[in-house]
């Protein structure tokens, strides 16, 4: 055998094998696609702008979401609609994550069906309901009428179209929170129930005192996790109400695009800022609240 | 008695199951291939005549086949932006996981905002026309890239941790330098999480629709999510259409999804789990 | 075919030493092995040698040349590690032959050199293998495989037999010394096994808390541990060591005796003990003594042995295997 195959003079370390630059890809588009837009739209917040020029106007647009009645409601809908699908999917999600990990048959085939609705598009879905709710046509009213009860106009009531919207939300998504659920579950070593079952512990106490704290990191994420999106919320308003009757059904979401189609470019940025401020305000007390509570167990 | 139990548990939820969730599938599959009378009752009667095929042709011909332009387009975004996400956020997984250095609470920082933070619409349209991308499918690819990072970062960093370090050093004796060390050795690794990332991001990329309302505007960028709502207001009287329509888009993610059922569910909660 | 040299070389965490100023010497063709107790920096060490880790200070020379700052790959080293570290997604083929296939190795060159390494390791019927298909002891030998056929003028061994069963650790040992003695290059091991470091060493490495304790052939440090530390360390079972009063009647600080060097008597002798508890081994016993204002005492005895747990006996050490040390601390 030949020895040492490497002749090379020993030269100065190159540097680490994890090189910083494998940022770099990733970091130019998120840097320019995303930071930058962002920061911008802090100045673009204070200005009336149509892309063309911008004037500064202070917080003159801030002001409108809280003076002009239809920007108010838009700001109130969209927390209704997030708290409402949040705890709606948290809980829907912890009970069927309990019954699909309980004693049952067709668990596999059970999780895969309450799953597939996030798969499909948010539009095809907000389309179908919106027909399904249809007042008159809708089938869920012409069932209703069947066994005698006289069915809502669910999207055509303005006190109702948030909240049937709000429906095919949690209907949509409590499929994932499940699942999100059902691997917080199984993690939880059979022991401890058994432990609890020689001390004479009851199901509700077993529930109260064993599942429930020991399930927390996953109700943390779907509590998190379906806020967020539920403040974000745009597609499915859309394409069920356009905001509407009205403005009934506004979410800060739908008031951007609106303000945007409109021209009103500085009012639509405002709308951002205040998206923005409003997830930094209410999910991070959220969050440290639940890592809180993660540290004392 | 006993055993009976979780037969007739399983049955029961079963049928409440189909009822909520399956229903809402079956009747846009019913409206598909009725007639455009049978349709406009919007009902679950049986159709006096099927016409499946003759809804198809209509729906692809509508618009001057405006469908099969969009499937076109959307295919290029998903397949372009996945590619990218792939490597890119394998590439800040793998140094962010691998070497601790002062620039990893910034990198982490921002992939918590890029999952938290509503992306700026308008200044983001005014950038994109500043560069030249606005209204252009690259410009959406680059779009999409920078709005999914974050989620595919996590994935990724998260798999990464159970890859032993040995194996890089191992590498390093061999010789491998840090281009052929990641592409060598640590990315074929990764392929588990990768086929999650693929599924998971090109089902999100396919069925997104607010980006591209905003970013690809015009007739000849629209993308299948666009179409179903173009069709929305154009088919209000021919329902069979505009649920035929919907059927056509959501057959891809179904195909994905019995495929890759057990990734998606993995991956879409390891993901947000972890996070 | 060279030797290693290390010069002053130190290593610190931030305020943590890990090692410090430590100077060592390989000969050509030795098999070296660094032994000690976990945390000791044994393995630190070995990593600074392969460039793994960076020196804070001091120079390490292979071959004659400096290569304290080299890459890895241009120290002329190759390294076996704990866990093997092959790569999962290659063949035995592709994982021996990766660092050939790095440095454009010709196809046919590299095609020979992996037959050559699996010949010498009997892996030519696994070529195709993926790791996973293969039993530790093959693994094992891959890794091994790795390593040859680099040519290095050094091979490192992290503990590379600590995560097989004790039958194949034994084997494999032997077929460690065999390719030693076949390949006849300079060979560093780190373990934490003294047994290992005693059957395969031409040299022992002792290291405690970052330094050198003692550097010698295997029955030098049996016979004259430099250290207390040493002396604890090396054989089994361990060297009786005792302190305070017992030692200084004795005359030393620190007062060693090895089990195998105590003889035992049912009527008179040195300290009189009651057999606390007996093991028996076969062909040895271990006897555990409660000695009067010594404390505990580890004899070993003839596996025969008619001892019983509770029996009065006599323990008297063999003068001239006594050992005397100053102080343990360090």
């Amino acid at each position: 055998m030949p020895t040492a195959q490497i002749e090379k003079k020993p030269r100065k370390t190159s540097g680490s094998p994890y090189p910083l630059w494998f940022f770099l890809p990733a970091g130019v588009i998120y840097g320019v696609l995303f930071l930058v837009p962002t920061f911008a739209s802090l100045y673009f917040s204070l200005t009336r702008w149509n892309l063309f020029n911008s004037t500064f106007i202070g917080f003159e647009n801030f002001l409108s979401f809280v003076q002009e009645p239809f920007l108010i409601k838009g700001l109130i809908n969209t927390v209704i609609f997030a708290v409402s699908t949040a705890l709606l999917k948290t809980i829907i999600g912890l009970a069927l994550g309990i019954l699909l990990t309980s004693n049952i048959r067709m668990r596999g085939l059970l999780r895969t069906i309450a799953f597939f609705p996030i798969l499909v598009s948010t539009i095809g879905i907000g389309i179908t309901f919106a027909v399904m709710m249809h007042p008159t046509r809708g089938i869920i009213n012409v069932s209703l009428e069947l066994i005698g009860i006289d069915g809502p106009g669910w999207l055509t009531d303005p006190t109702l179209a948030l909240y049937s919207v709000a429906f095919v939300e949690v209907w949509r998504g409590v499929g994932l929170a499940s699942v999100i659920f059902i691997a917080g579950l199984v993690s939880i070593p059979r022991d401890y129930y058994e432990a609890a079952r020689i001390d004479g512990a009851t199901k509700w106490q077993q529930f109260k005192r064993i599942t429930l704290p020991l399930v927390q990191p996953a109700t943390a994420t779907v509590m998190i996790l379906s806020f967020v999106y539920g403040l974000r919320s745009f597609e499915l308003i859309w394409t069920m109400t356009k905001g509407g009757p009205g403005f009934s059904s506004d979410v800060i979401a739908s008031v951007i695009y609106k303000q945007y189609q409109a021209g009103f470019y500085g009012l639509s940025t405002a709308g951002n800022v205040i998206l923005f401020i409003l997830i930094a305000v209410m999910v991070m007390p959220l969050v440290a609240y639940f890592n809180r509570r993660e540290v004392d167990l | 008695m006993k055993q009976l139990r979780p037969a007739i548990l399983g049955c029961i939820t079963l049928v409440v199951f189909c009822v909520i969730f399956v229903v809402p599938f079956f009747f846009i599959a019913l409206q598909a291939v009725k007639d455009r009378q049978g349709s406009s009752l919007l009902n679950f009667s049986w159709p006096s005549e099927t016409q499946l095929w003759q809804n198809l042709v209509d729906v692809v011909q509508a618009r001057d086949y405006q469908l099969l332009l969009a499937y076109f387009n959307s295919t290029v975004i998903t397949v372009f932006s996945v590619t990218g996400l792939v490597i890119f956020a394998a590439m800040v997984g793998y140094v962010l996981q691998r070497r601790p250095s002062k620039w990893n609470k910034y990198v982490n920082f921002a992939v918590l905002a890029g999952l938290m933070i509503p992306p700026a619409v308008v200044p983001t349209i005014w950038l994109l026309q500043q560069i030249g991308l606005f209204k252009t499918i690259h410009g959406m690819i680059l779009i999409e890239i920078a709005y999914n990072l974050s989620f595919s970062i996590l994935l990724y960093r998260a798999f990464i941790a159970t890859v032993p370090r040995d194996l890089d050093e191992a590498a390093r004796i061999d010789g491998a330098k840090p281009l052929q060390l990641f592409f060598r050795v640590i990315l074929p690794l990764l392929k588990p999480v990768t086929v999650t990332n693929i599924v998971v991001q090109s089902i999100a990329i396919f069925n997104d629709f607010t980006n591209p309302l905003y970013y690809l505007p015009g007739k000849d960028n629209v993308t299948v999510q666009l179409t179903l709502y173009n069709f929305q207001s154009q088919f209000s009287t021919q329902y069979h259409l505009l649920f035929m329509n919907i059927l056509l888009v959501t057959i891809p993610p179904l195909i994905v999804f019995i495929f890759f059922n057990k990734q998606i569910v993995e991956g879409m909660t390891a993901g947000a789990v972890k996070g | 075919m060279s030797g290693l040299e290390l010069k002053k070389v130190c290593k610190s965490y931030g305020a943590v030493e890990v090692i410090k100023d430590l100077s060592l010497q390989i000969e050509s063709g030795e098999f070296v092995v660094f032994v000690g107790p976990s945390g000791c920096g044994k393995s630190t060490l070995l990593r600074m040698i392969a460039g793994l880790e960076d020196c804070s200070g001091g120079t390490v020379e292979i071959g004659g040349e400096d290569v304290t700052d080299a890459e890895p790959s241009d120290r002329g080293i190759a390294m076996v590690f704990q866990s093997y570290a092959l790569y999962p997604h290659m063949s035995v083929r592709d994982n021996i032959g990766f660092g050939l296939s790095l440095a454009k190795t010709p196809k046919a060159e590299m095609n020979a050199r992996v037959e050559e390494a699996a010949k010498i390791l009997q892996l030519t019927d696994y070529l195709d293998r993926k790791p996973k298909a293969l039993s530790g002891g093959q693994r094992q030998r891959v890794a091994i495989g790795r390593a040859i056929v680099r040519n290095p003028k050094v091979f490192l061994f992290d503990e590379p037999l600590s995560n097989l069963d004790a039958a194949l650790r034994a084997k494999m040992r032997l077929e460690l010394t065999e390719l030693h003695a076949n390949l006849n290059v300079t060979m560093v091991y780190v373990t934490h096994d003294q047994v290992e470091a005693m059957t395969m060493a031409d040299k022992i490495v002792v290291l405690n808390k970052g330094v050198i304790e003692q550097v010698g052939k295997p029955m030098d440090l049996y016979n004259n541990p430099a250290t207390a530390f040493v002396a604890g360390f090396i054989g089994s079972p361990q060297m009786n060591l005792l302190e305070g009063a017992a030692a200084r009647k004795l005359g030393a600080e620190i007062y060693g005796i090895r089990p195998e060097h105590i003889d035992i008597s049912r009527e008179s002798g040195l300290w009189r003990s009651t057999v606390r508890q007996i093991e028996r081994l076969g062909n040895d016993a271990i006897l555990y003594l409660d000695v009067e204002d010594v404390g505990s005492l580890t004899v070993t005895t003839d596996g025969q042995t008619d001892v019983v747990i509770g029996d009065m006996l006599f323990a008297t050490p063999q003068p001239q295997n006594e050992h005397r040390f100053p102080t343990i601390a360090r």
